[in-house]
C-alpha cells in the first residue's frame, strides 16, 4: 500500500486556523516556532493573535499563564521536550495548578518525530512527565487529520491540554471521515480475543500490519487506539482486557510512565492480564530514519507479532 | 482628590501589623520580605490600582503579580483591608483548608490575580496579562513586584527582553531591592549589581526610588504611566524588616516566627489603630 503523508504539524496549524475563524479568544504563542508548523497563513490572517517571544520556552509558558488568566486561550507549540522538560515547572505551577486553559503542542514526539536530529530533539519522556501532573489532559493523535480534529476538540476541555505531534512526515492512518474520539479508546481492528494491541501515535500503521500477520497465522488480535492518555478510558480498557486476558502496548516513548505504564496500572488495579510493553526500554535513541529507528528499538512489525505470541503463550500457560 | 500620604502610611503600618499577627498565629511565614514590600503594596492597593472588592474578577481592573510570592502575608493583608475578604481570615494562613496558601494561589484567594511562589516567574506571567490587555483592547495596567535575589533566575531576563521587544507599556515592575536573599546579601550570594544598568540595556524605562517613601512610589508610577513605548521598572531601595527595629539588619527574619515577647514588642512599635 502506498504511504500517504499527512503532516501532524500542518494538522495543528489547520486546526488552529479553524478555531480562530470561529472564536475571538484564540492566540498562537511562538517561541521562534511559528515556521516549524508552517504557521505563516495564521500570521497573515491574524497578526495581532500571534505572540512571538523568541527562543524562550519558560517565558513562553509564563506568558501563556498570564494570557489564559485574562480571557484568552493560548496555543503554544514548539519541540516537545523544550516545553515538557525545560518549562515543566511553569507548566505545572503556573498553568496546571491554577487550572488555566493553555494548550501545549509538542513537536518531535518520539524517535519517529525526532529521527535524524538525534537524542536532543527526540522526545520520549513527554507523556510520562505530564501524566504525573494533576489536571493535565494528554492527547496523542495518529496523523495530521486527527491532530486537526484534536486541536479543535481541545478548545472546550477544562484546564491544560497537551497534544503530541511529530516531524510533519507522518503517514495517514485514519480516513478523513473518522472523528477524533476525545476521551475514548477506539477499536481499529477486531480479529478476535486472543490478544489486545494498545497503541497510539505514529506507530499505529505498523500495529495494524502486525494484527494482519497475526490474523494470517490464525491469531485473532484487537488493535486498540488510546489517543487520550489522560484522563484514561479505564472502563473501555478494562472491557478489552476482560475479553483478551493479555495485551501488548506499543508506544514511541519510554515504557516508563507512558501508555505502557497506564495500561499496566489498569491491569494491576482492576483487570489482571499478561502484559508486554514495547517502546524505549529505559534507553535513549540515536539518529536515523524514522521507520528504521522504530524497527531498531523494538517496535518492528515482527517484534510486535512475536510479543503478541509470547503474551498469548504466557496467558495460556497460566490458565493451565 | 489630594493624595493622603499619611493615610497610605497608616495602611502600610496596618499591613505590617497584620503580617506580624499572621506569622505569630500561624507559626510560619516570611516576615521581613513582607515588610520590605509593604509600602509599595499599600500604595498599589489603596491608591494606584483600580480594583473592585465586590467584583474581584472585574475585567477592566488593574492587575498585580507578586513574583516574590513568599511576601504574600503583606498582599493578603492588603486584600483583606481593601475589602476582598474579612480580616479575621488572615490568621488562617498556611493552615489546612485555608484560602490563604503559603504562597499565592489565585483560584483560592479572592482578589488575587496570579498564582506565584517559585521565584523568577512573575514578570513573565505579568507580561502575559499585559499582552492580553493589548489584544483584548483593555485599558488596564499590570504591576508586579520581584525580589532582587530572584533576578538571578534566567527567566526574568527572558521576559524582560520580550516585554521591551513588544513595547509593553502597560507593565510596571517594582524590584524590592532590600539587598538580601535567603542566604545572605546580594553581593555575597549572586553579585547582581548594577541592577539599573541591566534593565536599561534590556530596553526598559528605569527609575530608582526609596521604596519606603510613599510619595516617591506614587510619583514613579505616574512617571511610568507617561511612558508609551516600553515597559517600566522601578528599582525600590528597601530595608528588609523595615518598620520593626529588631528585624532590621537581621536576615534570620527572612523566615522566622515571633516569640510572645517579640510579638508584644512588635505591636507596641507598630502601634496605631488596629
Amino acid at each position: 500500500m502506498k504511504k500517504v503523508v499527512d503532516s501532524t504539524r500542518v494538522g495543528f496549524r489547520d486546526g488552529l486556523i479553524e478555531l480562530a475563524e470561529k472564536r475571538e479568544d484564540i492566540v498562537f504563542v511562538s517561541t521562534d516556532s511559528l515556521k516549524v508548523v508552517k504557521g505563516e497563513p495564521f500570521l497573515e490572517k491574524w497578526p495581532d493573535k500571534v505572540i512571538e517571544l523568541g527562543i524562550s520556552e519558560q517565558n513562553g509558558v509564563g506568558v501563556c499563564s498570564g494570557l489564559a488568566s485574562s480571557g484568552l486561550i493560548p496555543y503554544i507549540c514548539t519541540y516537545a521536550g523544550f516545553l515538557t522538560m525545560r518549562a515543566c515547572e511553569q507548566m505545572r505551577t503556573f498553568v496546571a495548578y491554577p487550572k488555566l486553559k493553555v494548550r501545549f503542542v509538542g513537536a518531535n514526539g518520539g524517535l519517529h518525530g525526532g529521527n535524524r536530529e538525534g537524542v536532543s530533539h527526540q522526545f520520549i519522556e513527554d507523556i510520562g512527565l505530564l501524566r504525573t501532573i494533576p489536571g493535565f489532559s494528554i492527547l496523542c493523535p495518529a496523523d495530521g487529520e486527527q491532530v486537526r480534529k484534536a486541536i479543535v476538540a481541545s478548545v472546550d476541555i477544562a484546564g491544560p491540554v497537551y497534544i503530541r505531534i511529530g516531524s510533519g512526515k507522518e503517514e495517514k492512518v485514519f480516513g478523513s471521515d473518522q472523528p477524533f474520539p476525545l476521551g475514548k479508546i477506539r477499536v481499529m481492528q477486531d480479529n478476535g480475543n486472543k490478544v489486545a494491541l494498545f497503541a497510539h501515535g505514529f506507530v499505529l500503521n505498523r500495529v495494524l500490519k502486525a494484527a494482519e500477520i497475526l490474523a494470517e497465522k490464525g491469531i485473532g488480535a484487537k488493535v486498540v487506539e488510546v489517543a487520550t492518555v489522560k484522563p484514561l478510558d479505564r472502563e473501555g480498557i478494562k472491557d478489552i482486557l476482560a475479553q483478551t486476558g493479555c495485551a501488548v502496548t506499543i508506544e514511541d516513548h519510554t515504557i516508563i510512565g507512558g501508555l505502557g505504564s497506564a495500561i499496566a496500572e489498569v491491569i494491576a488495579e482492576e483487570s489482571p492480564a499478561v502484559l508486554a510493553r514495547l517502546g524505549l526500554q529505559d534507553t535513549y535513541g540515536e539518529s536515523g530514519f524514522p521507520e528504521e529507528l522504530l524497527d531498531a528499538y523494538g517496535m518492528s512489525v515482527e517484534n510486535i507479532v512475536a510479543c503478541a505470541e509470547s503474551v498469548i503463550r504466557k496467558k495460556e500457560k497460566q490458565r493451565q | 482628590m489630594k493624595t493622603d500620604i499619611q493615610h497610605l502610611n497608616d495602611c502600610a503600618r496596618q499591613i505590617r501589623k497584620d503580617v506580624v499577627e499572621m506569622v505569630y498565629r500561624s507559626k510560619d511565614g516570611h516576615p521581613s520580605p513582607s515588610f520590605s514590600a509593604a509600602d509599595i503594596i499599600a500604595a498599589l492597593y489603596f491608591h494606584i490600582m483600580r480594583v473592585d472588592p465586590k467584583n474581584p474578577l472585574w475585567e477592566e481592573r488593574d492587575r498585580f503579580v507578586l513574583s516574590k510570592g513568599h511576601a504574600c502575608p503583606a498582599l493578603y493583608a492588603a486584600l483583606a483591608r481593601r475589602g476582598f475578604f474579612p480580616p479575621e481570615e488572615l490568621t488562617t494562613l498556611r493552615f489546612l483548608h485555608s484560602n490563604l496558601q503559603g504562597h499565592p494561589y489565585q483560584p483560592k484567594t479572592r482578589g488575587l490575580d496570579a498564582t506565584t511562589g517559585s521565584l523568577g516567574n512573575g514578570v513573565s506571567v505579568a507580561l502575559g496579562i499585559a499582552l492580553a490587555g493589548r489584544i483584548r483592547k483593555k485599558e488596564y495596567q499590570v504591576y508586579a513586584i520581584t525580589g532582587d535575589g530572584e533576578l538571578g533566575e534566567g527567566l526574568i531576563w527572558e521576559s524582560a527582553m520580550a516585554a521591551s521587544h513588544h513595547k509593553v507599556s502597560n507593565l510596571t515592575v517594582f524590584i524590592d531591592n532590600n539587598n538580601y536573599q535567603s542566604g545572605g546579601t546580594i553581593e555575597e550570594i549572586s553579585g547582581t549589581y548594577p541592577i539599573d544598568e541591566k534593565w536599561h540595556s534590556f530596553g526598559w524605562h528605569v527609575q530608582s526610588i526609596d521604596g519606603h517613601d510613599i510619595s516617591q512610589i506614587l510619583e514613579a508610577v505616574d512617571n511610568a504611566h507617561q511612558v508609551s513605548d516600553r515597559p517600566s521598572v522601578i528599582i525600590a531601595k528597601t530595608i528588609k524588616g523595615y518598620g520593626l527595629s529588631y528585624m532590621i539588619g537581621d536576615n534570620s527574619w527572612h523566615k522566622r516566627v515571633y516569640t510572645d515577647e517579640e510579638y508584644a514588642q512588635a505591636m507596641e512599635e507598630l502601634g496605631g489603630k488596629a
